[in-house]
């Protein structure tokens, strides 16, 4: 129970996190993700493995108790339960269905061994589920006992105990045996309870409440950390240096991982042969966590180390495309992909230890012309050429739509056709729009993922102070990360704008007829679903919607949709070097080309650039395009304005 | 108010140029400036430091102060400090300086200053933070002297026209265990740094494998100074490692020549290398959007152009 108590001090003196808002979708999820298993079914097996066992125990919970009653008097029983046949009925075929379930278990673990469980505690895990096997076995074989002493209300009731009363006879051993099994399932309850708070068993408590407080809305969403540079020094924050900095769904989500490694399975980074796996990056954090004495952390006697490098390397943290394939998966919503970037916080802003050659960004961000690549920003309208397009000028009103070009729409040669489809599609559908030019600078996205907390606040600010002197109210956005930041962000720092995607916008249109199209193009296309545009903000059919509207025929990737695989560039990533067996963009491509299309169809310039470059890589033919661009093809004649 | 002093780093080459750089800022802070030049060709340097502003040398050219690095550099400044009694001593960020100035700030127990990027008075000095977005002027106290390491290349160095007397210092060795230098390896530099050669020529996805890189090798050694680089394809493709790397996550170059050879000119390159005075590009691509930013583009295969460059570079060397 010191364990029990000591996890328990830790969670109670974390810093709070505000997750008390949206109490309707909190109280779902607890229905569908945790009652109706949702998550745990998204694989077949285990989640049927793990479901038999979770709603045997819900159903089984009352037999403990009756157990315990048997113990004092054999003839003491539940009240209606302990009488009724169809509890009886249930108890037997859930208390089977449990056994079940640990076969499935055993057999996932010691046959079909799946890689996911590299780096997990084997061993623990077998204890475990020979512990779950034994209280249900001792439960049967007691009932069983019960049946042949003709001493149970309702023998037909429950068909394997029945079956196995046919073991025992009717005489003094069976009814020394009763007491033997009954004692026994009690005492191992017991020993499993005691047990429990220093295992990763303990999610049977925590999973609950994890669930409960994770994050409502999009998972693009990271929470803000104000920085006031005049405020007191106690309130300041960077991130998370050591263990007294996470919070208390951070802790929480520690001690909720049963380390299954669903997460791993579907890491970018750890795909391609990186140290960064979310399941061992929880494990460490967990592990050194639980080795502080809460106590002497709160008087201060003792002094916490910093998590980075103690507990994780430097690497691992770095590695994170933040791309949330990891919280997708994860069973009971641990949020892996925010404690990394708090634990980046720390080393950007307090401890500037971060990757070098992802300076050049973070002074092009921050230098005169705001932008990652320390391009002029007068050069932000270089692409416009001949399109008619509107700039607009200070004291200037907006009009219906702000096109927000982004910096690599208006700096990057692949990413400027995107822009340019866009643009002409925009007047074609006869849309007033405009763009900011030379006055928009990076929304800050790759400083604040890279934790530069400060910086993305200060341009955050700078921009919802232009939007709101032009009276911005819609905005259409091509880059994912620009969209997601815009739309998810912005309202923290004061913004209240409608802010879509090209694609929704565009899918809109041609849904509104006001854009026409002929699909007549040839060929085959497949969709690669941008991380911040699908599974982070769930917007996964307008880019197909375009799609079908060019004639081109559509092919799916394995891996598209909700689990999609990043193309490498997200969380800073594009401008960091990366290492490890194999390149994150190189393996995206070839299951891109893998599936024998002609075209593989983006909808984010970060994903246009690294597919590409991994198709120069691989001298492949395939072509890489933004959807908009195979729209104004398929759409707009050669003339088209 | 006492004496604003630069420890002086010196080799037998001269000065090092944060030395100067130093003296010039000393002078705007206080009249009394002084040198402290320890080691081989401390004398020699004299001079120049008493042209940038010292009024004294305080000198030895003991070579002790080469083999024992730093210790005993420090215990020396100690005995220096204790006689002449300084307001302010000024180190450069340099990796022998700031072992020196740890050493004597805990010899004497004052205040040191790290990553200054600017001093003020003798009180008060100035650093960055959040990556030079904001300034923090720092108020020096505790006893004197106070010490403060300074970032190299924060001042420019400007003659003051003036000369040096020059002090012979005794080197002060404590006895007991010190580290000394028992040998020592010159880099060898394979031509010049990427970073400051005058030409740099760059190879990229075109080339096509590690071996062509050493036809611009040849080129390189027949313009003489030049440096060969790489597109990030090409280190990524493992031709040629990392150091070569020109582009926005590797060096960035601003030589007077830039030739990029097989390399497309993305984004990523380009803010590497859009310094350089002129860019010629070799690309088999005419519409490659390396060729809208050079000033001379060459459309042709580089397997033919580079190696009739080089052998035409070698002709009218040779003339």
């Amino acid at each position: 129970m010191r364990r029990a108590r000591v996890r328990w001090a830790l969670i109670s003196a974390a810093r709070p996190t505000a997750r008390t808002d949206g109490l309707g979708a909190r109280a779902g999820r607890e229905l569908t993700q945790v009652l109706g298993q949702r998550k745990l079914f998204q694989k077949a097996l285990p989640g049927a493995m793990h479901a038999f066992i979770f709603w045997g125990f819900l159903v089984l919970f009352p037999t403990i108790v009756e157990a315990m009653l048997a113990i004092v008097n054999p003839d003491w029983t539940l009240p209606i339960l302990g009488h009724a046949a169809w509890f009886a009925f249930l108890v037997d075929l859930f208390a089977t269905m449990v056994a079940v379930g640990v076969g499935i278990a055993f057999y996932i673990r010691k046959v079909q061994k799946p890689d996911r469980f590299r780096g997990s505690h084997m061993g623990e895990a077998d204890r475990i589920l020979l512990t779950i096997l034994s209280i249900v076995t001792t439960l049967l074989l007691w009932n069983a006992t019960q049946i042949a002493l003709g001493t149970f209300s309702h023998p037909s009731a429950a068909p394997v105990a029945n079956a196995l009363s046919n073991l025992f006879g009717t005489g003094q051993p069976t009814e020394a045996l009763e007491r033997v099994f009954v004692w026994a399932h009690i005492l191992i309850v017991l020993a499993f309870l005691t047990y429990l708070p220093k295992s990763k068993h303990l999610h049977i408590i925590t999973a609950a409440p994890n669930v409960f407080f994770a994050k409502n809305g999009p998972s693009g969403y990271l929470a803000p950390e104000h920085i006031d540079l005049e405020g007191s020094e106690e309130d300041m924050r960077f991130g998370v240096a050591t263990a007294q900095d996470l919070s208390k769904k951070q802790l929480l989500d520690l001690f909720s991982c049963t380390e299954c490694g669903r997460c791993q399975e579907v890491c970018p980074a750890w795909a391609t042969g990186k140290p960064l796996s979310p399941k061992l990056l929880i494990m460490d954090l967990r592990d050194h966590v639980a080795g502080i004495d809460p106590a002497a952390m709160a008087a201060g006697t003792i002094e916490l180390q910093p998590l980075v490098p103690s507990a994780v390397t430097d690497e691992v943290v770095w590695d994170c495309v933040t791309c949330g394939a990891c919280v997708r998966e994860c069973p009971v919503d641990i949020e892996h992909v925010d404690t990394i970037v708090d634990l980046r916080r720390n080393l950007v802003m307090a401890e500037s230890r971060f990757p070098t050659e992802a300076g050049a960004m973070l002074r092009g961000v921050e230098g005169p012309n705001e932008n990652p690549w320390g391009q002029p920003a007068a050069s932000r309208t270089d692409w416009i050429g001949e399109i008619p397009v509107r700039v607009l000028q200070p004291g200037e009103q907006a009009p219906e739509y702000l096109f927000w070009v982004g910096c690599a729409g208006a700096f990057d040669d692949r990413a400027k056709q995107t822009t340019q489809s866009v643009a002409r599609l925009l007047n074609a559908a006869g849309i007033e729009w405009a763009v900011l030019g030379p006055r928009e600078r990076c929304t800050g996205d790759p400083a604040r993922r890279m934790g530069h907390e400060y910086l993305f606040q200060m341009l955050a600010e700078q921009n919802v102070a232009t939007f709101a002197e032009a009276g911005v109210q819609k905005i259409v956005a091509t880059c994912a990360h620009c969209f997601n930041t815009l739309a998810n962000e912005y309202p923290d720092y004061g913004a209240n704008l409608e802010v879509v995607h090209h694609t929704e916008l565009l899918s809109h249109l041609i849904a509104e007829k006001r854009l026409l199209t002929t699909p007549g193009a040839d060929g085959t296309v497949t969709y690669h679903d941008a991380c911040y545009l699908g599974r982070h903000n769930g917007n996964f059919d307008a880019p197909r919607d375009v799609l079908g509207a060019t004639g081109l025929s559509a092919t799916e990737m394995e891996r598209a949709r909700e689990r999609s695989f990043c193309c490498g560039a997200g969380g800073a990533r594009m401008w960091m070097e990366e290492g490890g067996d194999a390149r994150i963009n190189d393996t995206r491509f070839a299951e891109a080309a893998g599936t024998g299309a002609d075209t593989v169809a983006v909808a984010c310039p970060y994903c246009f650039v690294m597919l590409d470059d991994a198709a120069k890589a691989a001298g492949s033919e395939m072509r890489v395009a933004d959807v908009a661009t195979l729209l104004a093809e398929a759409t707009l004649s050669e003339s088209g304005t | 108010m006492g004496a604003i002093w630069v420890f002086a780093e010196i080799s037998p080459d001269g000065p090092h140029p944060a030395a100067l750089e130093l003296l010039t800022k000393a002078r705007a802070i206080g009249d009394d400036v002084a040198a402290v030049a320890l080691g081989p060709g401390a004398t020699a340097a004299a001079p120049e430091l008493g042209a940038h502003g010292a009024t004294t040398v305080y000198a030895s050219d003991e070579p002790v102060f080469a083999d024992q690095p730093g210790r005993a550099a420090a215990h020396t400044l100690r005995a220096l400090i204790e006689t002449h009694a300084p307001s302010l001593i000024l180190f450069a960020g340099t990796y022998d300086a700031r072992d020196v100035a740890g050493r004597v700030q805990a010899l004497t127990g004052s205040t040191l200053m790290a990553n200054a990027t600017d001093v003020e008075s003798p009180t008060r000095a100035r650093t960055e933070i959040f990556g030079g977005t904001k300034y923090v002027d720092v108020d020096l106290a505790g006893p004197e002297p106070r010490l403060v390491l300074v970032r190299p290349r924060s001042f420019p160095a400007e003659h003051s026209g003036g000369t040096a007397t020059v002090v012979s210092v005794d080197a002060v060795v404590p006895d007991g265990a010190a580290a000394t230098v028992i040998e020592r390896h010159a880099e060898v530099a394979g031509g010049p740094k990427l970073e400051e050669a005058n030409v740099v020529i760059a190879g990229g996805r075109g080339l096509g494998g590690p071996d062509p890189f050493a036809m611009l090798d040849d080129l390189a050694a027949a313009i003489g100074g030049a440096a060969v680089g790489a597109s990030r394809a090409a280190v990524d493709a493992g031709w040629v490692p990392y150091s070569y790397q020109v582009g926005q996550t590797g060096k960035t170059v601003k030589p007077e020549v830039y030739i990029a050879a097989g390399i497309s000119g993305a984004l990523q390159h380009v803010v590497g290398m859009k310094g350089a005075k002129r860019i010629v590009a070799i690309n088999k691509d005419a519409d490659a959007p390396i060729l809208r930013i050079a000033d001379l583009g060459v459309v042709g295969d580089l397997f033919q152009i580079v190696p009739a460059l080089t052998e035409e570079v070698r002709k009218r060397a040779s003339s």
